[in-house]
């Protein structure tokens, strides 16, 4: 947003600075050059003026003074003349002391030629032939005060057009940030979207953003469509391999092999390796991982099932609690935070005597849960081994097994950590810490 | 009690046919779910074990219909579906519990025992004790003051459906329907012997007899 907006007040300024003082450069020379070809046709005409003037007196020709201009006769009046005859020169009182350079040819003067007290003139030059004689009349008046316009023009100009430039500048600021606000929304929605707040982008965008989101959604729905179907497909394996070991287990547990202990104990030790892997695999290929951006769990919502549902399973009177912050919602797939609160918890109200507790919180950067037990814990020196090798921590208590493990899988692909501590309810907490998603800068 | 088992793989079922009776329990097997939702709701069972994956109609559909036509008996979801999201989607169905697969027989019996104490209002209880005595439903025997008596397999039946309904007078017709399962032929006469036979072990006073109404669980010492 910031460098579109950037790029497109930087190309419009420089556009505009370049074409505004091409425009004001060249219109002041144009200016300038009717201007000189005006003055031009006065200048013209006073040399005509000196020519009539010329009259032949007793000395040879003279200079008729009534005829003249009188600012002729002012010095420094800004009007001058030097006529050329002969070998004589004739300059105008106004010249006083300096003279006038004549130009080369006739006609106006290419450049501006230098006058007394620093003047700058526009002399013209015309050759008549008079009285058998040529003369050349040189007329040149003061160009100063015009230049001197010319530079206030400029600097007017300048501000005018520095004004109009900051104004078109703010203006098209404005108009960019008005034209660019339903980008600036979906950036704001695909960050929500990251942090689990929404789970796809509004699709009422501008025409020229409706493909964009609409393909960032349709991917939403995909990889979202993907997830629940191989999860279904998981589900349908699960199903065809753990209905038949079922019966396996059931069928080892037979009368008839009660009496043979060696090939009973083989049996189950087998049986329940199988089904330890089955469901460490399985639990391992139905995680979500980081693949759903739009994914999020929704404390509020989600924690009263769940704790139900653990009610209803250890139903010896446990206390069951949870506090979370009002509204908090975890970036992470729904499924997948629910087997890991579901299997901390779980191990939890195998332990308790009375009283489980969860706690979740936001703590900087990072997600922290706690799970509180009040039963017997584990001792610090043991506790490197329960994590280091993920060994069942139910291993005495009824119940499927391998909750830490895939605990510790889901906790691993967030890239969480897990620990265990002493508990202020007497036992074993369990303190999981999940970095905020680490693909949202 | 009455169980209904509704298990779409046959050789599990067959196991838990076997192991469920075992355990006194009179099994009604089903393995297609648009029969299950007929017969749960019109048999008066005791316990239901229902799977998820049925035929004809999926177990949390057969559970939802039946919740939403008013059936409270317990139902014990035992399905591969083990992840903690479908667990809660099973309780908001209306279940009771939820076991999976692969299961130990043994975890089976034992959620089914705190379900009917659960459902008859006895909960955490580890045994069955109704009024002075205490049943234990695993090795299928009663102590009384301390006083271990075994028990036949009949004979536990009946007195575990007294104990879970002390107090109550139940009639023949009411025993019948959840002692024995569908296909039995019942014989009041059979169940006559059985609680002159219980009396016998237990104590005439155990059990009384409500003359044109039925029988009521009295207990010892009550």
């Amino acid at each position: 947003m910031r460098s579109i907006q950037r790029r497109l007040s930087l190309g419009l300024a420089g556009v505009l600075v370049v074409v505004g003082l091409i425009l004001a450069q060249s219109s002041l020379w144009l200016f300038d050059h009717s201007l000189r070809r005006y003055l031009r046709e006065d200048l013209e005409d006073e040399t005509q003026t000196l020519l009539i003037a010329l009259v032949r007196g007793q000395n040879g020709v003279q200079l008729d003074e009534r005829r003249l201009d009188p600012t002729f006769q002012r010095p420094f009046s800004g009007h001058y003349f030097r006529i050329d005859f002969g070998d004589e020169t004739w300059r105008s009182r106004s010249l006083w002391d300096r003279s006038l350079q004549p130009p080369a040819k006739e006609g106006l003067q290419d450049g501006l030629g230098d006058g007394p007290q620093g003047q700058r003139l526009l002399v013209f030059r015309a050759d008549y032939r008079r009285f058998g004689q040529t003369f050349s009349i040189n007329v040149a008046q003061d160009y100063t005060p015009i230049l001197q316009g010319f530079r206030r023009l400029q600097w007017l100009g300048l501000a005018l057009g520095g004004g109009a430039l900051l104004l078109i500048l703010l203006a098209q600021r404005y108009t960019v940030r008005v034209a660019l606000r339903p980008l600036e929304r979906v950036r704001g929605q695909i960050a929500q979207l990251q942090q689990g707040r929404r789970s796809e982008l509004d699709s009422q965008v501008p025409q020229e953003l409706e493909p964009l989101v609409g393909q960032i959604n349709r991917l939403l729905s995909h990889t979202e469509e993907t997830l629940r179907r191989s999860r279904n497909a998981l589900g349908n394996l699960g199903h065809a391999l753990k209905t038949p070991l079922a019966v396996l287990v059931s069928l080892s547990e037979r009368q008839d092999l009660r009496d043979q202990p060696e090939l009973q104990a083989t049996l189950r030790e087998q049986l329940t390796q199988i089904q330890q892997r089955l469901e460490r695999e399985l639990g391992r290929a139905r995680l979500a991982g980081e693949a759903l951006p739009g994914a999020h769990f929704d404390c509020a919502a989600e924690l009263p099932g769940l704790f139900s549902t653990l009610g209803m399973i250890h139903s010896h009177g446990l206390k069951l609690d949870w506090q979370a912050a009002p509204g908090l919602c975890l970036p992470w797939d729904r499924e997948d935070l629910l087997e890991l609160l579901g299997n901390l918890l779980d191990n939890a109200c195998k332990w308790a005597d009375a009283e489980v507790c969860l706690s979740l919180a936001e703590e900087g950067d990072a997600y922290r849960l706690w799970v509180d037990d009040d039963g017997p814990g584990i001792a610090p020196q043991r506790r490197a081994d329960v994590l280091g090798r993920g060994t069942r921590l139910d291993e005495q208590v009824a119940g499927h097994g391998l909750g830490l493990g895939i605990v510790r899988d889901i906790v691993d692909a967030w890239g969480g950590t897990l620990s265990l501590e002493d508990s202020p309810l007497g036992g074993l907490r369990v303190v999981v810490r999940l970095p905020k998603n680490s693909s949202v800068a | 009690m009455r169980l209904l088992l509704v298990e779409d793989h046959v050789p599990l079922a067959d196991e838990l046919i076997a192991a469920l009776g075992r355990q006194g329990y009179a099994v009604d097997w089903l393995a297609d779910g648009r029969d299950a939702v007929y017969q749960g709701a019109t048999e008066p069972y005791d316990l239901i074990v229902l799977d998820l994956g049925l035929p004809g109609k999926p177990g949390l559909e057969v559970l939802r219909e039946w919740r939403a036509g008013g059936l409270a008996t317990p139902v014990l979801i035992l399905t591969a579906r083990g992840s903690w999201a479908e667990r809660i989607e099973g309780l908001k169905a209306g279940a009771d519990d939820y076991l999976t697969k692969p299961f130990h027989p043994e975890e089976l019996a034992l959620r089914l025992q705190a379900l009917a104490r659960r459902a008859h209002g006895l909960a955490n209880q580890p045994q069955l004790e109704a009024a002075g005595l205490q049943l234990d439903e695993g090795r299928q025997c009663v102590t009384r003051d301390g006083e271990q008596i075994e028990l036949t397999s009949a004979e536990f039946r009946l007195l575990r459906y007294f104990m879970l309904h002390p107090g109550q007078i139940l009639s023949k017709g009411q025993l019948a329907d959840h002692l024995y399962d569908g296909e039995s032929e019942r014989d009041s006469n059979v169940l006559e012997v059985h609680v002159n036979r219980l009396r016998g072990k237990l104590g005439r006073e155990v059990i009384e007899t409500r003359r044109g109404q039925g029988y009521r669980y009295a207990g010892v010492g009550a």
